[in-house]
């Protein structure tokens, strides 16, 4: 059996659970049903108290909406942070947080770090499994965008070659990435630093925008590349290049080689990748790590939150269910009447049993169908203010957690709808009928 | 179809020192014939007409419907009696308000065998009509007193029942509208051969029964009185 379940594609083992996970719900209705019409007289009965009853179903739904949101924004988010990470392989920087240089490099956050020398960025390059190493350089902005330094060759390699325009030729050019407010032609003037400390009018240069990117989907589509040399210049630095010699890109001769905060480096192999991650993991010259598993790492961290979370939004629902469920109680005190006169008029306890609890677990079901929508509703506009804010690609999905968790709620309601059904059972019929 | 009624030793008590809410010691109604339950507030007359109907609870004694000894059965089976072979109309309707006329009067249908349902509403339809009452799709909230006494009359037709029973058929109309009611049961009840059992004050309609039972704390005082000619 269990090697039957794992030859499963993954999509029918979700799609068995959720299948599994209604069932409970689909086999009470179907006995306690069986055999009777009790639509008539359930809509009667939702239709004398609408308002109440939309107010339950509301309170479900807010419930529910709130466990389904946070479930597809944990994964959206997730999803968009890993991608956001896939043209770093390996980063190679100076020893200290790879927590912080993941920030710098990947999402672009400002951090003051220190310097990879020029042997060691040499001793990058010139390795036989590093196809593309790219010194990064950070420190300047323009209107709130980081302006970063680096070679035409990361250009590329970031955006995959898809570039509007022509890439940078020389220091006083610049690419821009797709969510830039710039245009191709454009000048403008690097601040020194960021956010409120920038500064105007310290470098006193003027760049050019030369090509815009096409979208990523990560941070460094509202970036600014610039070669690496303008920064290095900009701050006084040696360019990497002999004084004479106003060469752009690499080779870099690493005696005019000012120091790099990271250098992102795509290997020839996976098997090379983690013989460089070894190599140059050295106690205190450089540390190199793999943003994927530095993100993964961040991820079960938000997955133990998560699950922590979808704990406390269980609790809630179940609260909120239960709150429901005692409003139903008390509302069927109301109902009292007319489920004595349907005793009264011959209809077997059964029914009387099937037209409550097909109430209650309509309400529920109802609130928890519409909980799943605004959930993702919410999680659609939290992912584009995600999105808008730090530029990752962020795209809200409905996924097979969040049916699981609302059909796992519609299980329990069913069972829980038992409750008001065999309440009115106890109620005296001819009490009821004389109101 | 209708049923005759033999009522021995009934008691019905209530609370912890059963009280004695009725007690009938014989009571006989031949099929067809019409029976009207009269006597003051509090004399146990609807208690009396819940108990022939298998609704009390606290009874003892014998409720005999034809060959069924009404009491003897269980809780279920007292249902399915009721469903089979008694129609029920109540002092104030009690009718779904936010259902129609005709869903209102065909409401057994939602309980009844599938096979049944559509008998049962073509009968309830056409009680309906033969009730004088039009445009029966719209909710019978629009609906006046006695057109919606009217419509529960249907209801208790609809099941095509052998026992009509009726609390106060009449005490929440004006005088025309009583009187609309009175005619319609009296030739319901005729023209099917039912036997009628009706709780009342109205002395309009216990004229119409063919058979007076006067209820005092629960017990029958003097003498069963036949409906003059």
């Amino acid at each position: 059996m269990g090697t039957l379940w794992h030859s499963l594609p993954a999509n029918a083992q979700d799609a068995l659970i959720l299948v599994a996970l209604l069932m409970p719900a689909v086999l009470i209705g179907s006995v306690i049903r069986r055999g009777f019409a009790p639509g008539p007289v359930v809509g009667a009965m939702i239709r004398r108290h609408v308002w109440t009853n939309a107010i339950f179903a509301l309170l479900v739904a807010a419930s529910v909406a709130t466990g389904v949101g946070l479930l597809a924004q944990e994964r959206a988010l997730r999803v968009a942070s890993a991608q956001s990470a896939d043209k770093f392989d390996l980063v190679i920087a100076a020893p200290g947080s790879e927590i912080t240089m993941l920030l710098a490099t990947v999402f672009l956050q400002p951090s003051n770090v220190a310097l990879l020398s020029g042997e060691t960025y040499d001793a990058v390059a010139s390795h036989p499994r590093v196809a593309l190493a790219a010194p990064l350089a950070f420190g300047d902005s323009h209107d709130g965008a980081p302006v970063i330094g680096t070679t035409a060759e990361f250009v590329r390699y970031l955006s995959d070659d898809r570039i509007d325009g022509a890439m940078f030729e020389t220091y006083e050019q610049a690419v821009i990435g797709s969510a830039m407010g710039l245009e191709i032609g454009d000048g403008f003037e690097p601040a020194h630093g960021h956010g409120d400390a920038a500064e105007l009018g310290v470098h006193g240069t003027i760049l050019t925008v030369t090509g815009r990117m096409a979208p990523t989907g990560t941070p460094w589509d509202r970036a600014i590349l610039v070669p690496v040399e303008q920064v290095w210049e900009a701050h006084g630095m040696p360019t990497g290049h002999p004084i004479d010699d106003p060469g752009l890109g690499p080779p870099f001769d690493p005696a005019h080689f000012p120091g790099t905060p990271a250098i992102v480096v795509h290997g020839t192999s996976l098997a090379g990748l983690y013989a460089l991650q070894s190599q140059f993991t050295r106690d205190a010259e450089s540390m190199a790590f793999f943003p994927g598993t530095v993100l993964s790492q961040l991820h079960a961290v938000m997955g133990d939150v998560r699950q922590a979370m979808s704990l406390l939004s269980l609790v809630s629902q179940m609260l909120v269910a239960l709150a429901i469920l005692t409003g139903l109680l008390i509302l069927t005190r109301l109902f009292s009447r007319q489920m004595a006169l349907l005793r009264a008029l011959g209809a077997p306890a059964r029914f009387v049993f099937a037209v409550v609890w097909s109430q209650a677990a309509l309400l529920l079901s109802t609130g928890a169908a519409l909980g799943l929508m605004l959930g993702f509703a919410a999680s659609a506009l939290l992912s584009d203010i995600v999105s808008a804010r730090t530029d990752m690609a962020v795209h809200a999905a409905l996924g097979w957690p969040e049916l699981h968790a609302t059909a796992a709620f519609i299980a329990l309601a069913s069972v829980l709808s038992l409750v008001p059904a065999l309440a009115v059972l106890r109620q005296p019929t001819v009490a009821g009928l004389r109101g | 179809m209708s049923l005759p009624l033999r009522i021995s030793d009934l008691k019905v008590t209530a609370g912890a020192r059963n009280r004695v809410l009725v007690d009938l010691p014989r009571l006989d109604l031949q099929s067809g014939q019409s029976l009207g339950i009269s006597g003051p507030s509090g004399a146990g007359k609807s208690t009396l007409l819940y108990a022939i109907a298998g609704l009390t609870e606290h009874c003892s004694g014998e409720v005999r419907w034809g060959d069924t000894d009404f009491l003897a059965l269980r809780s279920g089976a007292r249902a399915a009696f009721r469903a089979a072979h008694i129609g029920m109309v109540f002092q104030d309707f009690l009718l779904f308000d936010e259902m129609s006329a005709d869903a209102n009067a065909a409401i057994a249908a939602c309980f009844a065998p599938k096979p049944a349902r559509t008998g049962l509403r073509a009968r309830a339809e056409t009680s309906l009509a033969r009730l004088g009452l039009t445009d029966t799709a719209r909710s019978v909230a629009s609906f006046s007193g006695g057109e919606r006494q009217r419509v529960a009359i249907a209801r208790a037709l609809a099941g095509d029942p052998a026992i009509l029973l009726a609390d106060e058929p009449t005490a929440s109309l004006d005088r025309d509208a009583a009187d609309r009611v009175i005619e319609d049961l009296a030739t319901a009840a005729r023209e099917q051969g039912t036997t009628l059992v009706t709780v009342s004050h109205d002395q309009a309609l216990l004229a119409r029964m063919d058979r007076v039972l006067h209820l005092e704390n629960g017990r029958p005082v003097g003498t069963e009185t036949k409906r003059a000619a």
